[in-house]
């Protein structure tokens, strides 16, 4: 566009502002003047880019006109008028921001949502793109969590409409690459302002899940902030994603599988490979509402977890080799980085963790000022999510803290701060004492905006490992004279969380009180300039310093009077010094404990002038002094003998109600949140050991409020699986599943073997054959059983892959907890989603027991009713058969299912059928005895009498409802 | 875990690109950031001193091109250096597509600026990692009409 050029080369040439504001006022009226005329798309496009252009310069002001043309742009049917118009819509819309952010927000949904709907609904791909663009550009508020749309709000239709659409466009299996990636990530920016959207509805994520699976890379990692956000939400998913993500990994990193068009220099996408660690990392993170873990190592499957050790062992060793480059170098380190965080949630030997804290100190020294950052930031993370106390072991710290010490004094602050919090994070209860002193020696040379982190972090160092009360008031008192702020304008370094927490801590520790008194006189003394003559210079006078000393002898003054440097009168000199010095917020508090000590020696010499300096404030400018200053005046001269001045001044200070965190916490700075899941695990578990009780009644299975609806024909292979120990699970045109069952005792393992069905009928692969969830309908705590996928299939399948799982019986499993598998897959473009029960029975753990006779049955049979009773020990039920059954029949299926067979009517016609058997069930926490005897009750084998009796008391009752299912085929 | 905002300044402070991810901030607060910005790392000596420094609760990771900076801020516990790699891949990618940048491309065109951007990164997060994937899907859109 000549004339946009003409007109910044123009703007460029100007001599000054003056002249530069001149020729924009010229070209707005211009502007102005043009777009009264019939402009063709070139002119329109051209004119709004020189108002852009203006109005980026910083005249913002300019934006009561334009927005007009820029939307005749945005409705054209010309791709760059398109382009430019949904540009210049954003930028113009942007400013006239004057509401609060969801309002504004609302309005650009209500002025865009038409002209946004038709172009996500053309079936112009670019178009779909602008519109998604335009989205993703507009409503993002990167994680701040600033504003959220519920299902109530005025235009939740609306905000629902373009989630809807941006979910069939990231999903759609029709939909290009490029559509699909910038679907992924706007949708992630829509949800982030609407997360009911899932948080009430789970249908969608499985086919969201299916994304990283994606060939493409570029889809993969657009994916990847998506997926981070939905499993945020319903972490309950996120076991299911790791096979992928480990897999990707794999591939990547191991085999080499990388197009050549995403190589960054030799690195295989580098950007690729730290966003999947990083998602890594996150589900390691994830907890329940209880605090607990979702993910840890033995809820995986090995070949998982063989695959993410080896991804990131190697990329430990490609970065500890001599690299040419520097994006080679960065990019590698980028991984090594990551993937050392990573590496803690592996369950990394100790030997491992230390060898890897080695390599991180030796780059401490390097000359590059990135490399020093860098390392002493991983060495903060394996530190705090280790639990490692390497660096803080006697010899190591010897060893490290001259170093540390010489890079709290780097060259860049960056540094400086991250070796403060590596000395934080490092601290233990036989270094801290070390760790402080030098932290204060620090303190006067540290950079303004570090000392307030700096005094924090000593505090709360200081509250958390001391043991000798003597020490903590001598350290805490130096810090506050040494760094309590020293102007009268109360500019400070230190928050006032640090004395509040102090003052906090000696109002609820009696036997700090005398102590402080007496050490904070001599402070104040020192600060005041009255040390003797010849020694060290006293620091300036520390305004938290005062402040804790006017509540400190208000209080607990009177403790040291009997001390003749220390009584009432040296108290009050000092504190009347120091009022002149300090901010008016502290004489504030300085006048109330005149107050206090009005109240407490009323017979003392210098009550007059307390008096006196309280008419004076009367004058005060400063409303609170002023205020503070009648009142008390009033309080002590109304009535002579002080009564109504000590009916105001309590007596004891009330102790203080701790939170169980110190306040001091919030104030930490970024080592929280780098430590993330830190150390306090313990306490973590041990509050749960209380709570179980609470735990059993609500049920904790994540989908309680969403029953999983079974597919279509899974009653058949869950009945097969009743009685036989293998067969086919499932089949349908694409897929095909067959199972063998294992028993071992109270051990089953279950072997599916996955065939491609597909592959005949139709011709396609199956991909994306992920195991989204084999949900447990056990209770949680102490569950009667546990599952285990011992090893998962391949995600692609051509023929046929296998996956194992392995189920522990534990306790008396009822009818109704068998577990669901869920499974999704794509094939042929189509998203298919399997839920399928799996028999985990009290029967499926019934092993033979050989009785000799029938007599020794009889005996047995008896021995039950005696101990346990007929209505606990005994279970009868009569089931109608669908077709006729033999005595041997019978036979067959009770040895089939694990009895063995103790007397077999012989088969004769009309013969009623009678045949009994014997049988141990197994649970890891004990056996039972089962015997059972069935009966035909019409001559012709159709209907039929269980007896079952069982040395468990119920356990019959179990026992015979599954028979009659398997008889049956129905409950 | 997203870029919250992408800026190209030069060494006087002025700005020659902003893209903000994150909509939230009122526009007197992006513009007291941009000058915090280019005082905090126009004091920053680039031999001595690392390419990421703190600000407000989150960080910048910049870098050095000539007489620009190229500045984003990323979450505190992300990536440092596959951020800063990030902004060398924007750098080679306009370097390309200008054939041989300079300061003076990005003022003529500003407005292109964003249609690059936005290839690359949506929201805040990388959206593309080929350059040779960016680099033709550039030259199909700039042919379209």
């Amino acid at each position: 566009m000549k004339g946009l050029t003409q007109f910044i080369t123009d703007l460029r040439n100007s001599k000054d502002h003056d002249e530069e504001t001149k020729k924009i006022n010229l070209e707005i009226t211009n502007i102005r003047d043009k777009f009264k005329t019939s402009l063709n798309g070139y002119q329109k496009k051209k004119y709004v880019c020189k108002l852009i252009y203006v109005y980026l310069l910083g005249n913002t002001e300019i934006n009561d006109f334009g927005l007009k043309e820029s939307f005749d742009l945005l409705r054209s049917s010309v791709y760059s008028e398109k382009q430019l118009g949904y540009l210049a819509v954003s930028i113009l819309l942007n400013s006239k921001r004057h509401k609060p952010l969801k309002d504004h927000m609302n309005f650009v949904v209500d002025t865009l949502h038409s002209d946004l709907v038709r172009d996500l609904q053309s079936t112009n791909e670019e178009f779909n793109c602008l519109a998604i663009q335009f989205i993703a550009s507009t409503f993002s508020i990167t994680g701040t969590k600033a504003f959220t749309v519920y299902d109530t709000d005025r235009n939740a239709d609306k905000w629902l409409d373009l989630i809807d659409m941006t979910y069939a466009a990231a999903t759609s299996p029709v939909q290009q690459p490029i559509v699909k990636r910038k679907a992924a990530i706007t949708l992630k920016v829509l949800l982030e302002i609407y997360p009911d959207v899932i948080l009430k509805n789970s249908n969608w994520i499985p086919r969201l899940l299916k994304l990283v699976d994606d060939p493409d890379i570029g889809t993969a990692i657009s994916s990847i902030p998506l997926l981070q956000l939905v499993l945020h939400l319903k972490p309950q998913f996120a076991i299911s994603i790791v096979p992928s993500i480990s897999q990707k990994l794999y591939n990547i990193i191991i085999e080499g599988k990388c197009p050549a068009s995403y190589y960054y220099y030799n690195s295989p996408a580098p950007w690729l490979i730290v966003k999947l660690f990083q998602l890594m990392e996150q589900l390691f993170l994830l907890t329940n509402k209880d605090d607990n873990q979702i993910i840890s190592i033995s809820s995986l499957d090995e070949q998982t977890v063989t695959y993410l050790r080896q991804t990131v062992a190697r990329s430990i060793q490609n970065a500890s080799q001599p690299i040419k480059g520097i994006p080679n170098r960065n990019s590698q380190s980028s991984i090594l980085f990551q993937a050392v965080s990573l590496a803690v949630f592996l369950e990394a030997s100790t030997e491992a963790i230390n060898g890897a804290m080695n390599a991180l100190l030796i780059l401490l020294n390097s000359n590059e000022t990135n490399t020093r950052y860098l390392s002493l930031d991983a060495l903060i993370k394996l530190t705090a999510r280790s639990n490692s106390t390497y660096l803080s072991s006697k010899d190591k710290f010897d060893e490290i803290l001259p170093l540390m010490l010489l890079l709290l004094r780097d060259r860049d602050i960056s540094v400086r701060r991250k070796s403060l919090d590596l000395l934080y994070t490092i601290c233990t209860f036989s270094n801290y004492t070390t760790i402080i002193s030098k932290l204060l020696d620090y303190f006067p040379t540290a950079d303004f905006t570090l000392k307030s982190e700096l005094a924090i972090k000593i505090a709360h160092l200081a509250e958390k490992f001391a043991t000798d009360s003597t020490w903590y008031v001598t350290t805490m008192l130096k810090l506050l004279s040494i760094g309590g702020g020293s102007n009268s304008n109360d500019s400070n370094y230190m928050g006032n969380e640090v004395w509040e927490r102090i003052v906090q801590i000696i109002v609820n520790n009696e036997d700090l009180q005398k102590k402080t008194a007496k050490l904070i006189i001599n402070l104040v003394k020192r600060s005041l300039n009255r040390t003797p003559q010849g020694k060290a210079p006293a620091p300036p006078l520390s305004e938290s310093l005062i402040k804790v000393a006017a509540f400190v002898l208000g209080e607990y003054g009177d403790q040291v009077i009997d001390i003749e440097d220390l009584n009432t009168a040296n108290q009050f000199q000092l504190l009347y010094e120091a009022y002149f010095k300090v901010s008016l917020i502290t004489r504030a508090m300085i006048l109330s404990t005149f107050l206090k000590f009005i109240v407490n020696f009323p017979d003392e010499p210098f009550i007059p002038d307390i008096v006196d300096l309280f008419e004076i404030e009367t004058q005060s400018i400063d409303l609170e002094i002023q205020t503070r200053a009648y009142e008390y005046l009033k309080l002590v001269t109304i009535e002579p003998s002080f009564k109504l001045a000590q009916s105001v001044i309590k007596k004891n200070f009330p102790i203080f109600n701790t939170q169980k965190e110190s306040p001091l916490m919030d104030r930490l700075g970024s080592v929280k949140e780098i430590v993330g899941r830190n150390r306090s695990r313990s306490v973590v578990l041990a509050k749960n050991i209380n709570k179980i009780d609470a735990i059993n009644e609500e049920s904790e299975n994540p989908f309680e409020s969403e029953s999983i609806a079974l597919s279509p024909n899974w009653y058949a292979g869950y009945h097969r699986m009743l009685h036989y120990d293998a067969g086919i699970f499932y089949e349908d045109q694409l897929i095909k599943i067959t199972y063998r069952v294992i028993k071992e005792a109270h051990n089953i393992t279950i072997k599916f073997t996955v065939i491609n069905n597909s592959y005949k009928t139709v011709g396609t692969q199956i991909s994306g054959f992920t195991v989204l969830n084999l949900e447990s309908l056990t209770k949680s705590q102490d569950p009667n059983y546990t599952l285990h996928i011992k090893s998962l299939p391949e995600a692609s399948i051509y023929d046929k892959t296998t996956m194992e799982i392995e189920v522990k019986v534990r306790n008396i499993v009822e009818n109704n907890e068998s577990p669901v598998l869920s499974m999704t897959f794509m094939c042929g473009g189509s998203f298919n989603h399997l839920n399928l029960k799996i028999p985990v029975l009290l029967l499926k753990t019934l092993a033979p027991t050989v009785l000799n006779n029938t007599d020794e049955f009889a005996k047995r049979w008896t021995q039950i009713g005696d101990a346990l009773g007929i209505d606990k020990g005994e279970h009868k039920t009569r089931i109608m058969l669908a077709h006729r059954y033999t005595s041997s029949n019978v036979s067959r299926l009770l040895s089939r299912v694990g009895f063995a067979v103790v007397f077999e009517s012989p088969e004769a016609p009309d013969a009623l059928i009678r045949v009994a058997g014997a049988g141990i069930i197994h649970t890891q926490k004990s056996n039972y005895g089962v015997l059972i005897s069935i009966a035909g009750v019409d001559q012709v084998g159709r209907e039929l009498e269980i007896t079952v009796r069982c040395t468990g008391g119920g356990l019959a009752e179990i026992v015979c409802s599954t028979l009659s299912e398997i008889f049956s085929g129905k409950l | 875990m997203a870029i919250h905002f992408l800026l190209i300044l030069n060494r006087q402070g002025k700005t020659r690109l902003v893209k903000w991810f994150n909509n939230t901030y009122t526009t007197q607060t992006k513009q007291q950031y941009i000058q915090e910005i280019h005082r905090l790392i126009n004091s920053r000596d680039s031999k001595h001193q690392s390419n990421f420094v703190e600000f407000y609760q989150n960080k910048l990771v910049y870098r050095r091109y000539a007489g620009l900076y190229f500045v984003c801020l990323v979450d505190l516990n992300d990536s440092e250096l596959s951020y800063l790699e990030s902004l060398h891949f924007l750098v080679e990618i306009l370097d390309d597509y200008f054939n041989n940048v300079c300061e003076v491309d990005l003022v003529f065109n500003f407005y292109k600026l964003y249609f690059i951007i936005d290839e690359l990164y949506l929201g805040g997060e990388i959206q593309q990692i080929s350059k040779s994937k960016i680099l033709n899907r550039l030259a199909v859109l700039d042919k379209l009409d």
